[in-house]
């Protein structure tokens, strides 16, 4: 892998963070509300809100907060939440480890749904397992993900009392438990793409010349799908894989609400909500890294495994 | 009406009327006869009323429950919104309370005497209080507390204490407020949470250290707070009512979303829930095992008009647009039968609520009458400003727009997001909107001065800019009053004018609607929110 691509990409990479949150930045102060307002209430005289709104730089000039904030980006210091009146790192800090797990978990559980569906598909192309595949996936595709999340609590939560309904649950084992059917609902909704790609991806490679010959020499079908067309699959799949991440991260604001999960999507809606800039700053910033690095690693991932990419 | 809090649902506490003693409680001689009730004991002096509990209350057991809004600090001076409010109110206690029922009751304070000119007021302890730490509540506690309340700038409630002049201990348990100035609804100022007691110079600690590990004289003590996601609240073996709190602990989950909360009570995970949406009240009634239950609230829907535009300036437009919304109908179609329909710009739970104020009930032919009178007797082109994402006021705004086409005049429904629908209505830039107005204590004042005072009540008459000189006088003539029934003539008067006036039009007046597991029992909340868990317990 040429040095000079690596460079190239996480210059790209930073450069993408920092619009990003320039971007947050200046949509947060441009559109209407007050935070002053929600903290201090309708009685507040406009002395007491105006105060307020000095102590949190809010009464400068937009360039100059921009100043402030990209003073305080540099040193590392995100502030302190105006509504939780405690610093932003450690309210992220709390939450970070859960919204982590939950698109870790996600991830697995796409792969792991998606993976063998597509294989499946791919193998038996035009047969019924095919058509059922594909005919899910349609469906699948249509139908928004709260709702695959409502029918999981239905069955999972209240027929079979076997998982929470919502909520963080305590200790490992609790957490781990009450993650799982978030992270089945998030996964779900990227499987039926991912389904899809690969399906298409796998034909391409069980179409090729390569296939052909190995099939030719008498291997077995087993051998030829996992030793010759899977291998080869594994590309597009980790890129495809990739951008779907990214996906999941955003999804986790949905997610995260519908079941009652505290991390970072849902402090970031309520954040949002009540105007209180550095936390919606701070997080913005933690999504878009979080999402950009893990581009980032696909990329060089797929460059690894494929030859053909690292010479671009 | 204080501030709302982050998720536009929330807000803050207190205390309010019911019925035939309310106003008594003002009077001092009617005082005295609170005094004496408690004078005893402490826990003689009733608690919160009618726990409307079955059978014997059994100690022990842990409540989980999920909450729609969620705690973020616990500073009684500095906070407004209902995640804080009805948090910190389980860890510090004021002099008074509003029970459930909706009766101001003594509660730290045992009695209090008034001097002739109103303007004294000396306040007996109630005996045997403690702090959580084992101090004993003292004059100087109660003095520290309420001046520091009145002399926060930023205070959201430190209003309510703008009469309060000086307040000093006169030995271990007396306490003397001089005001500055007669003030009827001060009773009722002083039980709102702001005004919550702290041991003097917050026990020695720095504030910031106080508030993370807060001592206070009520029922639980702070176990764990998560901001933004959850709290525990263990029981204060040593508090005042001997025997409570029933519960060992109490954990409240933040749950947003009105579904998860819904399923989580059907799923056992919480045995109590709140802000059960009014769709899903009779489906949950159905259920065996669960209570669903409303309780008033000091808190009115209202559709407002700006007269700073020449359109609503004119008064035979803001009446032919009370006339044309059919209100009933209005009601009907959105809340599942668990909303009442509006009249007057008072809640019915509130004291000196008019029950015959003269509404402008719903007739077409009546709006038309008054548009003809108007300078636009032809109709005219509006918009209605709503806060997005709250599926009850879009539904209110299309049935306005349809029945104010009756009459012609075009609605265009515009929806922003919570945050900036507030600083533009605020800022009067919008041509009609819908909020709600609350109370936060049980003395109407508060809302009166706040939806007719344009001047001084703090928010140009709830932003419509209505300014009537006689309205403003008798609510004035109302905080300076202390008889009983003049203050309900006032303020029955005051109900007239709005009403005929037509500054907003009043649509609804929503409960507060909790449902819970069978087996928790001893549930109450007051009319400004508050729910008094000591009584709870669990069968």
């Amino acid at each position: 892998m040429r040095r000079s691509y690596v460079a190239r990409r996480i210059v790209f990479a930073l450069l993408v963070v920092v619009g990003v949150t320039l971007v947050t930045f200046l949509l947060m102060h441009v559109v209407p509300g007050d935070p002053a307002r929600a903290v201090l209430g309708e009685h507040a005289t406009p002395a007491a809100v105006a105060a307020l709104r000095r102590q949190w730089d809010l009464g400068e000039p937009l360039p100059q907060q921009l100043g402030h904030f990209v003073v305080g980006l540099m040193t590392l210091r995100l502030g302190d939440s105006y509504f939780y009146k405690t610093p932003v790192a450690s309210l992220i800090g709390d939450r970070i480890g859960l919204t982590a797990a939950l698109v870790a978990l996600a991830t697995v559980f796409a792969v792991v749904i998606a993976v063998p569906l597509a294989t499946v598909a791919a193998a038996r192309r035009d047969r019924a397992a095919d058509h059922a595949t594909r005919a899910v996936t349609v469906a699948g595709l249509g139908m928004p993900s709260f709702w695959f999340g409502i029918v999981l609590i239905e069955i999972f939560a209240l027929r079979l009392h076997v998982l929470p309904v919502g909520g963080d649950g305590t200790g490992l084992g609790g957490g781990l438990q009450s993650l799982i059917l978030p992270s089945l609902t998030a996964a779900l909704a990227i499987v039926p793409l991912l389904v899809r790609s690969l399906r298409v991806g796998m034909i391409e490679v069980l179409d090729s010349d390569y296939v052909a010959t190995a099939r030719a020499k008498g291997l077995r079908e087993p051998r030829v799908l996992i030793r010759h067309a899977a291998r080869n699959a594994v590309i597009p799949t980790v890129t495809l894989l990739g951008l779907n991440i990214a996906y999941l991260v955003g999804s986790t604001v949905v997610v995260e609400q519908v079941f009652a999960l505290n991390g970072l999507g849902s402090l970031l809606l309520d954040s949002i909500v009540n105007r209180d800039f550095p936390v919606v700053q701070a997080i913005t910033l933690v999504l878009a890294a979080s999402v950009v690095i893990i581009n980032l690693l696909t990329d060089l991932l797929a460059a690894r495994l494929d030859p053909r990419i690292r010479l671009r | 009406m204080g501030g709302r809090g982050g998720d536009g649902l929330t807000r803050r506490e207190l205390l309010r009327y019911g019925g035939q003693g309310s106003a008594a409680i003002v009077l001092g001689s009617v005082l005295a006869a609170c005094g004496s009730s408690g004078s005893s004991s402490g826990s003689s002096a009733a608690p919160s009323g009618s726990a409307a509990a079955s059978g014997t209350p059994k100690r022990g057991g842990t409540l989980t429950f999920a909450r729609s809004v969620a705690p973020t600090q616990l500073d009684p001076a500095n906070s407004i919104i209902a995640g804080d409010v009805y948090t910190l109110d389980k860890i510090f206690e004021p002099l008074f309370i509003t029970n459930p029922a909706g009766q101001l009751i003594p509660w730290l304070a045992q009695s209090y005497t008034t001097s002739a000119d109103h303007l004294t007021w000396t306040f007996q302890l109630r005996p045997g209080v403690k702090f959580s730490d084992g101090t004993p509540l003292t004059a100087d506690d109660v003095a520290f507390s309420i001046e520091r309340e009145a002399a926060n700038s930023s205070g959201p409630l430190s209003f309510l204490d703008f009469a309060v002049k000086k307040v000093t201990a006169q030995g271990t348990s007396t306490v003397v407020v001089t005001l500055s100035q007669p003030w009827a609804p001060f009773l009722s100022d002083i039980s709102v949470f702001a005004n919550a007691i702290l041991p003097k110079n917050f026990g020695g600690k720095s504030e910031s250290a106080f508030f993370t590990h807060p001592v206070g004289t009520g029922p639980f003590l702070l176990d764990t707070l998560t901001p933004d996601s959850n709290l525990t609240l263990k029981r204060n073996p040593g508090y005042w009512q001997s025997g409570k709190p029933y519960l060992d602990s109490v954990t409240i989950n933040y749950v947003t979303d009105d579904n998860q909360r819904v399923l989580q009570l059907s799923g056992g995970q919480a045995q109590l829930i709140d802000s059960v949406p009014p769709a899903n009240v009779a489906s949950l009634q159905a259920k065996p095992g669960f209570v669903v239950k409303k309780y008033p609230a000091w808190q009115v829907d209202l559709l407002v008009f700006n007269e700073k535009l020449p359109q609503f300036a004119d008064r035979h437009v803001r009446r032919a647009i009370t006339y044309a919304i059919n209100r009933p109908a209005l009601v009907a179609a959105t809340s599942f039968g668990t909303a009442q329909a509006g009249g007057s710009f008072f809640p019915p739970s509130l004291q000196y609520y008019a029950a015959d104020t003269p509404v402008l009930a719903y007739s077409v032919a009546d709006a038309k009458a008054e548009l003809a009178q108007s300078k636009y007797p032809n109709g005219f082109s509006t918009s209605l400003l709503i806060s997005g994402g709250v599926q009850k006021w879009s539904e209110f705004a299309q049935i306005i727009q349809q029945q104010l086409a009756a009459i012609n005049i075009k609605v265009q429904i515009k929806s922003l997001d919570h945050a900036a629908f507030e600083s533009t209505f605020q800022k009067l830039d919008y041509d009609m909107f819908i909020d709600y107005a609350i109370n936060d204590i049980s003395d109407p004042d508060e809302m009166a001065s706040f939806e007719v005072d344009v001047k001084n009540g703090g928010s140009q008459s709830y932003w419509s800019n209505y300014d009537n000189p006689q309205a403003i006088a008798l609510v004035h003539q109302a905080e300076a009053e202390f008889d009983d029934a003049q203050r309900a003539s006032l303020y029955a008067q005051i109900q007239s004018i709005v009403a005929q006036d037509a500054p907003f039009v009043p649509l609804d007046y929503p409960p507060y609607i909790y449902a819970y597991a069978s087996n928790v029992k001893g549930l109450a909340v007051n009319p400004g929110g508050a729910y008094r868990l000591e009584d709870v317990w669990l069968a």
